[in-house]
């Protein structure tokens, strides 16, 4: 049996198939109910989740509170599966609006920037990357095997590019 | 559809060289949309075609699928490339818009209020002019080229001298930014006079008001204290109009915008609303439904109605505005413009609600009368109502690229991006439609929002399917009317003489 219900007054507890649901979504459709519900996740059997609403305030409909839970699961459940199929789309879109509103850092993050031993040959700016590595010259760029090689590099790749 | 698929039966497969698509049934057809937001109507009979993997090469259908990009071999991937990124350009600035709530007192007392107004005694809620200089700062630091200043309130002509002082500073540090500037003011215009409006002529500042309709049903919403709230609003769209023409602005094009909130007494006026606006000169009427936000969420129960009423409501009223049109009379309805602009062509009006992902943080920023600074106007409405979800900031401690950056706005982008939602994911209108998060939040809970139960969904469905409609009617004349719809004008005179040194 993959979900079962327990109706009762102001309150339900469903048990489902820890398989069929993910757990995020199962988290994820019990966060939605905590402002009007109080909100329990149990175990009750290998890979057998319960999970009892009980309404804060009286005169709440069981029947309607467990549907509301699985739509909300449901929802939870099928937009973690379509953001998992486009999870680079997502990624692409949601760098390229923050990183065009944000604009490059400037000077006053440079200099409010915590250098210490760790963070030193930080270079967020890429001002110590070579000219072949920034613009992928061939037959440079893997020359280059760390950042303070390719700092070392940057005069001479200068003078070669000009 | 459903019932399509199951006449088919098990003659149903997989169409070959077709590229994904999303399909609705409009007016007895099918609309089809492709990822480009490309679109065409099949009929049932061709559906099927297309269900069974029946499309041959040389007939018709085969050939209006291919025109319009819906098979993989006759597509131009460069070219659509190209098209995709010049749809989604606005990702490469950052807010244009940033609205000052100089105030939140206010003269007037609407039922629907969003802005949670205060009363003309709560000077403590007056934006002071350092805060203001704050505000201007941090606007000149967005990446956008163009940014404008919107003065909101309660209404900003109560704090007046701010926001001339804001303006001024404005345009003095702007020298360094050479941005293109614009101000616009947001105000009921009880309190405008003859020595405030030269100054806002003089400083080109764009004038937008409220018009709830004809006056018995503006007056009966909102309560002027010793005045008739429509006639100071008609009297002063009437003078302010007359400055434009008196400056040799072109009336068509410069003339006060006023914008209708749609209440549930509105909705029994749909053509009164519409000569209404006409009488006033408008060539634009923003047929908006009323906001779940401030004062609404409380008097929902005299202002809120279903969302099938609305779109009866904007069907009646929209087709009035095309009667107008044939008849020669130009005005537009501001829904439709924006839709049918994403519809009919690859422009991208850039209307932060409808865009995907929508403008919350990385499009507008809103910053309270205290500094607070909001993804939204709406997100600092629900501040203001007592839930700080929204808030990113304030302009005493927070950097401009901090601000972009934030956990909050990240969330709002991943939330709006309609192409990954459920339901959305489905729909024919996803190539053209988006969402404000912030709704969402306020109505059911999550940015992410449940679209089939979500009023926004319900009325851009609405709009979309009665536009959709007339577009499938294909009748010459309407078309040339809403390809009209799209066209833009721009007002230069709004903005300010760019002088970076």
């Amino acid at each position: 049996m993959s979900m079962s219900f327990d109706l009762g007054e102001g309150s339900v507890r469903v048990e489902f198939d820890e398989g069929l649901y993910p757990r995020d979504a199962i988290y994820g459709a019990a966060y939605v109910f905590i402002d009007r519900c109080y909100v329990h996740l149990d175990r009750v059997a290998d890979k057998r989740i319960q999970v009892s609403l009980k309404a804060k305030k009286p005169g709440v409909d069981s029947q309607a509170l467990a549907g509301e839970f699985q739509n909300e699961l449901l929802g939870q459940a099928w937009r973690q599966k379509i953001v998992e199929d486009n999870r680079q789309f997502v990624e692409t879109i949601t760098a390229r609006a923050l990183g065009g509103a944000a604009g490059p850092p400037g000077l006053d993050e440079l200099l409010s920037m915590d250098i210490g031993e760790e963070t030193a040959f930080d270079d967020p700016l890429g001002i110590a990357m070579s000219w072949e590595e920034k613009y992928k010259k061939k037959g440079k760029t893997s020359d280059a095997k760390s950042e303070g090689e390719a700092a070392a590099n940057t005069e001479t790749s200068g003078g070669e590019a000009s | 559809m459903t019932q399509l698929f199951t006449e088919v039966g098990q003659a149903a497969k997989a169409p070959s060289g077709l590229v994904p698509f999303r399909f609705r049934e409009v007016g007895g057809d099918y609309l089809l949309s492709n990822f480009l937001g490309d679109w065409v109507f099949v009929t049932k009979d061709e559906m099927r075609s297309l269900a069974r993997g029946e499309l041959q090469t040389g007939t018709p259908l085969h050939d209006k699928l291919a025109s319009k990009n819906f098979l993989r071999d006759s597509i131009d991937a460069a070219k659509a490339a190209e098209r995709i990124a010049h749809k989604k350009r606005f990702l490469n600035y950052g807010p244009n818009l940033h609205i000052a709530v100089v105030t939140l007192r206010c003269n007037e007392t609407c039922v629907y209020c969003h802005a949670s107004r205060a009363n003309m005694d709560a000077v403590h809620t007056d934006m002071t002019p350092e805060i203001g200089e704050k505000v201007v700062d941090l606007m000149l630091q967005s990446t956008s080229p163009a940014v404008t200043l919107e003065f909101q309130g309660g209404e900003p002509l109560v704090n007046f001298p701010v926001m001339k002082h804001m303006i001024e500073y404005a345009l003095a540090r702007n020298r360094a930014y050479g941005k293109e500037l614009e101000f616009t003011m947001v105000s009921n215009l009880a309190m405008m006079d003859e020595e405030k409006l030269a100054y806002l002529i003089d400083r080109k500042v764009q004038i937008c008001t409220s018009i709830d309709g004809p006056e018995h049903i503006h007056t009966k919403q909102r309560k002027l204290v010793g005045g008739n709230s429509h006639r100071e609003a008609v009297k002063w769209i009437e003078r302010i109009n007359k400055a434009y023409i008196d400056i040799g602005l072109d009336p068509t094009l410069y003339h006060v915008e006023a914008l209708l909130t749609t209440t549930r007494e509105a909705l029994k006026l749909p053509r009164e609303i519409v000569d209404t606006y006409v009488s006033l000169g408008c060539r634009a009427i923003f047929l908006r439904p009323v906001d779940p936000f401030g004062f609404a969420g409380r008097t929902a129960q005299i202002v809120e109605y279903d969302r099938s009423a609305y779109n009866e409501f904007y069907r009646t009223a929209v087709e009035h505005i095309l009667d107008l049109n044939r008849k020669g009379e130009q005005v537009l309805e501001r829904y439709a413009s924006i839709f049918l602009t994403k519809i009919l062509g690859d422009e991208e009006p850039n209307f932060l609600d409808i865009r995907s992902p929508s403008g919350s943080g990385i499009g507008a920023l809103a910053y309270n009368y205290d500094g607070k600074i909001f993804t939204s106007d709406e997100g600092r409405m629900m501040y203001e109502t007592g839930d700080p979800a929204f808030q990113i900031g304030d302009v005493f401690s927070s950097n401009y690229r901090a601000l972009m950056k934030h956990e909050t706005i990240r969330a709002l982008v991943m939330a709006s991006i309609r192409d990954t939602q459920p339901d959305c994911v489905n729909c024919a209108y996803a190539p053209y439609c988006g969402v404000q998060p912030e709704h969402s939040y306020r109505t059911q809970g999550t940015i992410f929002g449940r679209m089939r139960e979500s009023t926004t969904c319900a009325v851009h469905k609405g709009i979309q399917d009665f536009l959709f409609g007339k577009l499938r009617e294909n009748d010459p004349k309407t078309t040339e009317i809403l390809r009209r719809w799209t066209t833009v004008r721009a007002r230069t005179h709004f903005i300010q003489a760019s002088s970076a040194s």
